[in-house]
C-alpha cells in the first residue's frame, strides 16, 4: 500500500499510571479546596485578635498566626478559592483574546493576518510582568486589576501558538473538503478549523495557570494586586514579610501553598503533553 | 550478458518445475508483538522455504502479517518476539548473537523497502552509502568504491562513475530505488528481501526496477522474496507465490498455477476483485468486509466472515493445510484435510 | 457540463523561470458521462482539480460549468457549483473531519445548501444515504475513527452525493485501500452513476481502475494531454507512443503475458 493505514481500533483506553492519577487526584483536590474553602472555613480568619498575633505553629494553629492574630491554616484555604479562581479566570479571559486573535488572522485577509501577527509580535517582545504592573498601577491596586492586567498581556503566546496550528488544520483535506461542499467561512471555522486546533492549548492551559499563578502572587506581592487583609496568598506573603525574621511561618506557608499549586499544574501539564504526543516519553 | 542468460533458459523461461535446493527454510514460524493491553500474534505458525536462485512473492494486504515476516528473517525488528525456526543456509537465524546477525544481513541476505529515502542518508554520498558494507567487512577504500561502481553499472545506473560522488536528493525516486539495491546487492547477497519495491513508483519505473531484478537474479542465481499487495507484478516475476490472509499463509503455488487455477477462495476473490488493464468487463466481484486487524482476528478460518463459501465449520475449527491436484498448499475446508 | 477550456499554469521555479505545469488543457465532461483522466505522479492531475474545483486559478483559459465561469462567478452562482460539483478524495483518513460524526458529515451538505431545514428531515436523508453506501443507522453517532478505509470512504462518497450534485470529481479514490476493498468502493460508484446519472471525472494513475470505470479516457504526459478519446480507442488502439508506454508497463495478472513481455523487453536493449 501507498499509505501506512492506521487500523480502525475501539476508542482507546486510559489507562493511567499510579503517578497520573495521583496527579490528576491533586489537582482535583486542589480544586474541590477551592470550591468549598470558604464554607469551611470559621468566620474569626477575617478579624483581628490581637492576643493571639505571631503564635507559632501548634496543635490549635497548625500553621501559626499573622500578625493580627488570625490562624494562617485557615486563611490559605479561604485564600484558595481566590488564588486558584483568579487565576483561572486569567488564563480564560486571555485564551478568549488568544481565540478571537488567531481566528481572524486565520480567516481575514493578506493583511489582517500581518497587522495581528505583528501587534502579537510586539506582546511577546514587552516583558509581561513590567507592563501589567504599569496597567494595574494605572487601575489602581486591587485583585480586579491584577486579573485585568494579566489578561491583557497574557493572550499574545496563544494567539501566535493557535495560529500556527489553525493554518495547518487549514491545510488539512477535509478543510478543503468543506470548502468545496459550500460551507461558510463562518461555519468553517466554528465547526472545522477550530475544533481542530484546540488541542494544542489543552496542553497549554495546565502550565499556563501554574505559571499564572506565581505571576498573580508576584503582583500582589509587589502591591498592585489583592490588598491585605485579603486572603490571596500573594498578599499574604506581602503582609507577612515585614515580621519575616520573628515569623517566618508567615511567610513560608502562603509561599508553599503556592509552590504546591504551581507544581502540580506544571506535572499535569506535562502528563497532557506526554499524553498527547506519546513520543515524548522517556 | 542479460540475452545470454535468457537464451540458455529458452526465449520464454519456464516456471521452474523442479525444487531448488533450499536456501531458506522457514519451520512454524509465529511472531507476537506485546501491546500494553495483551499479546497479540502478527503471524501465526507460517512455514515455507526458498530455493536458491528462486523467485518467491509474498502476497497480501495490510495486516496480513507479510512485511513483519520479512523483518523477522532478517531480525530487524527487536519488539517483537519471534517463534520457531529460520534456517538459512544450515544455520539457525534465530539464534545468532546480534553481530553474528548483522554480519549475516550485510553478506549474506540484503534488504529494499517501499521507500528508498528512509533507507539512504541524505549527508553521505551515494558511493560512500552503496560501499558502506564492504568497508564494515575490512575491504580496502579504494576496492570498495570500485564495487560501488560495478554493482551501479550493474543496475544501469547512467554516468555511474561521476554520481558516485553526488547525493540522494540530486537521484529520482526510481534512481534512489536502483541505488537502495546496490546497497542491498554490493555485498553478493544469497537472498533479497524486496518490501513492496515498486509501490511507490510510477509503473514505468516500476517495469524498469523490476526488469533489473529480474536480470540480476538470474545471472547471479539470486533468490529473491518479493513482498507486495499487487498480483500483477507478481504475474510477471515470481516462480511460486504464497498467498497470506491474516498472519497465515492461505495458499501456496507454482505462479502459471496459482494464476490458472487459484484454489482458496480469497486468491480467487483477490484476481477477481482486481480490473485489468487489458480487458474490459461490466463488473468487479468484490469481497465483502476488510481485512481483519491482528487483534480481533475472527476465529477458525479467519476468512471466514467474508467468504462465499464458507460452511459452518469454518467459524469454529482452523483449517489444516491441503495439497490439491494441481499442487497447491492450501488452507481451506473446502479441500479435505481438518 | 463541465468544459475546461484551454487552460494552461505555470508555478515559479526560482531564477525567473517558470515551470509549465499546465499546457492548453481542454477537457469535457457532460451529464451522466465518466471521463477519466489518468497521469502519473507530477503529471498536473492535482492541478487541473484544484482548477476544475474554482480552488486555483489557471493562468490562461476558463473553467466553465453549465455556462457559470468558475473563477469568475457571484456568490449566488458559486453555491450552486459547489452543490453540483462535488470531490472524493484520495485518502479517506484526513479527508474527514475527524471530530464530526458520521450524521454530522453526512447532513452537513443538506443543512449548509438548506436541502433539508429540519435535524429529522435531515437524518431520514442521511440514513436514506448510508443505505445506498451500504452503511446502517448504527454508523449515524459513531466518529470515523471508528471505520476501515473501506468504510470511511463510503462515508466521504455518501457525504459527497447526498445533495444529488451533477458531477463527481474523484481523486484516485481507490488508490489508499486495501486490494481486497477496492472492489467495492469501484462498485460503489459505478452503481452511483447508473442510479443518479452522476456525470463523474475519474483521475488516477491507475489505468486498470480508468478502463473498468471511465468510457471517454484522456492521458496527462507532464501537463499536456498527449491523447483523447473513447475507452476502446485509448486502450485498444492507443495512438500516443507515451500511451502506448503506460500500457506496456502495467502489470497484467497473468504469468504468461507478464513473461513474454519481460523477455519481449529484455530481447530488445
Amino acid at each position: 500500500m501507498t499509505l501506512v493505514l492506521p487500523t480502525a481500533s475501539p476508542r482507546r483506553k486510559a489507562n493511567f499510571t499510579a503517578y497520573e492519577l495521583t496527579v490528576f487526584g491533586v489537582v482535583a483536590a486542589l480544586f474541590l479546596l477551592a470550591l468549598i474553602g470558604p464554607m469551611i472555613a470559621p468566620a474569626d480568619i477575617y478579624t483581628s485578635n490581637m492576643l493571639e498575633t505571631l503564635f507559632p505553629p501548634s496543635a490549635e494553629h497548625w500553621l501559626g498566626t499573622d500578625d493580627q492574630g488570625r490562624d494562617i491554616f485557615w486563611r490559605l484555604i479561604a485564600g484558595s478559592q481566590l488564588s486558584l479562581f483568579a487565576t483561572v479566570l486569567v488564563v480564560i479571559l486571555y485564551s478568549i483574546i488568544g481565540m478571537i486573535v488567531a481566528t481572524l488572522a486565520t480567516v481575514g485577509p493578506r493583511w489582517v493576518d500581518e497587522l495581528l501577527m505583528r501587534v502579537t509580535d510586539i506582546g511577546l517582545s514587552l516583558p509581561g510582568l513590567v507592563v501589567s504592573l504599569g496597567i494595574a498601577t494605572v487601575l489602581g491596586p486591587s485583585l480586579q486589576s491584577g486579573i485585568i492586567a494579566l489578561a491583557l498581556t497574557g493572550w499574545p503566546m496563544t494567539a501566535r501558538i493557535l495560529r500556527t496550528t489553525m493554518r495547518q488544520t487549514m491545510e488539512q483535506p477535509f478543510v478543503e473538503g468543506a470548502r468545496i461542499l459550500g460551507v461558510s467561512r463562518t461555519r468553517l471555522m466554528l465547526k472545522h478549523v477550530l475544533p481542530n486546533s484546540l488541542d494544542v492549548l489543552i496542553v497549554k492551559w495546565a502550565g499556563d495557570i501554574s505559571f499564572t499563578m506565581l505571576i498573580l502572587a508576584g503582583l500582589s506581592f509587589i502591591g498592585v494586586g489583592a490588598q491585605p487583609p485579603s486572603p490571596e496568598w500573594g498578599a499574604m506573603i506581602s503582609g507577612a514579610r515585614g515580621n519575616m525574621s520573628i515569623a517566618w511561618w508567615a511567610v513560608a506557608a502562603p509561599g508553599a501553598a503556592i509552590v504546591i499549586n504551581a507544581v502540580a499544574f506544571a506535572l499535569l501539564a506535562d502528563i497532557l503533553q506526554v499524553r498527547r504526543d506519546p513520543s515524548l516519553r522517556a | 550478458m542479460g540475452v545470454d542468460t535468457i537464451l540458455t533458459d529458452g526465449i520464454i523461461p519456464a516456471p521452474v518445475r523442479r525444487r531448488p535446493e533450499a536456501l531458506l527454510q522457514v519451520e512454524q514460524l509465529s511472531i507476537d508483538i506485546a501491546t500494553r493491553d495483551a499479546n497479540v500474534r502478527l503471524v501465526d505458525n507460517v512455514s515455507f522455504g526458498i530455493g536458491r536462485g528462486e523467485r518467491v512473492a509474498l502476497v497480501g494486504e495490510s495486516g496480513s502479517g507479510k512485511s513483519v515476516t520479512a523483518q523477522a528473517l532478517m531480525r530487524l525488528n527487536s519488539r517483537v518476539k519471534l517463534s520457531g525456526r529460520v534456517n538459512f543456509d544450515g544455520k539457525d537465524l534465530l539464534s545468532l548473537s546480534p553481530s553474528q546477525m548483522a554480519a549475516m544481513r550485510g553478506q549474506r541476505m540484503g534488504m529494499v523497502f517501499q521507500d528508498p529515502m528512509s533507507s539512504l542518508d541524505p549527508l553521505m554520498t551515494i558511493g560512500d552509502q552503496v560501499a558502506e558494507t564492504l568497508r564494515i567487512r575490512g575491504i580496502s577504500k579504494r576496492n570498495a568504491r570500485q564495487r560501488a561502481l560495478d554493482v551501479l553499472d550493474e543496475l544501469k545506473v547512467e554516468r555511474a562513475a561521476e554520481r558516485l560522488d553526488s547525493f540522494p536528493h540530486e537521484f529520482s525516486g526510481g534512481m534512489r530505488q536502483r541505488v537502495v539495491l546496490a546497497m542491498a546487492l554490493v555485498g553478493e547477497p544469497d537472498l533479497l528481501i524486496a518490501d513492496e519495491p515498486t509501490t511507490a513508483l510510477d509503473v514505468r519505473v516500476q517495469e524498469r526496477v523490476l526488469d533489473l531484478l529480474d536480470e540480476i537474479s538470474r545471472r547471479r542465481s539470486l533468490a529473491v522474496l518479493l513482498i507486495t499487495h499487487d498480483m500483477g507484478i507478481v504475474a510477471g516475476f515470481a516462480d511460486r507465490v504464497m498467498v497470506m490472509y491474516s498472519g497465515r499463509i492461505v495458499e501456496e503455488n507454482e505462479a502459471t498455477l496459482l494464476f490458472a487455477e487459484p484454489q482458496h477462495p480469497y486468491t480467487r476473490g483477490l484476481l477477481e476483485a482486481v480490473p485489468r488493464a487489458d480487458v474490459t468487463v461490466d463488473r468487479l466481484r468484490s469481497i465483502p468486509g476488510a481485512p481483519p486487524v491482528p487483534a480481533a482476528r475472527p476465529s477458525g478460518c479467519t476468512f471466514h466472515p467474508r467468504c462465499d463459501r464458507a460452511m459452518a465449520i469454518c467459524s469454529s475449527v482452523e483449517p489444516g493445510e491441503a495439497i490439491t491436484p494441481s499442487g497447491a498448499r492450501v488452507r481451506c475446508h473446502l479441500y479435505g484435510a481438518g | 457540463m463541465l468544459q475546461i477550456d484551454h487552460i494552461s499554469k505555470s508555478f515559479p521555479a526560482g531564477r525567473g523561470q517558470r515551470t509549465m505545469v499546465l499546457d492548453d488543457i481542454v477537457l469535457n465532461v457532460d451529464e451522466g458521462q465518466s471521463v477519466g483522466l489518468v497521469g502519473e505522479s507530477g503529471s498536473g492531475k492535482s492541478t487541473i482539480i484544484r482548477c476544475a474545483l474554482g480552488l486555483a486559478q489557471p493562468d490562461s483559459g476558463r473553467v466553465s460549468y453549465s455556462g457559470i465561469d468558475v473563477h469568475r462567478a457571484s456568490r449566488f452562482d458559486t453555491l450552486r457549483f459547489r452543490r453540483d460539483v462535488q470531490l472524493v478524495f484520495q485518502d479517506p483518513y484526513a479527508s474527514l473531519n475527524p471530530r464530526m460524526t458520521v450524521e454530522e458529515l453526512v447532513g452537513e451538505g443538506l443543512l449548509v445548501h438548506k436541502l433539508e431545514t429540519t435535524a429529522a428531515g435531515r437524518r431520514a436523508r442521511v440514513v436514506e444515504m448510508l443505505r445506498m453506501v451500504g452503511l446502517g443507522e448504527e454508523a449515524l453517532a459513531r466518529y470515523p475513527r471508528s471505520f476501515s478505509g473501506g468504510q470511511r470512504q463510503r462515508i466521504a462518497i455518501a457525504r459527497a452525493v447526498v445533495i444529488r450534485p451533477k458531477l463527481l470529481i474523484c481523486d484516485e479514490p481507490v488508490s489508499a485501500l486495501d486490494v481486497s476493498v477496492q472492489a467495492q468502493v469501484i462498485n460503489l460508484l459505478q452503481d452511483m452513476q447508473a442510479q443518479l446519472g452522476l456525470g463523474i471525472l475519474f483521475v488516477a494513475h491507475d489505468l486498470a481502475v480508468v478502463r473498468h470505470l471511465c468510457t471517454t479516457v484522456a492521458v496527462l504526459e507532464r501537463g499536456r494531454i498527449v491523447e483523447h478519446g473513447s475507452r476502446e480507442q485509448v486502450f485498444d488502439a492507443p495512438q500516443h507512443p507515451y500511451t502506448k508506454a503506460l500500457l506496456e508497463a502495467v502489470p497484467i495478472p497473468d504469468p504468461a503475458i507478464g513473461r513474454a513481455r519481460r523477455t519481449e523487453r529484455q530481447l530488445a536493449t
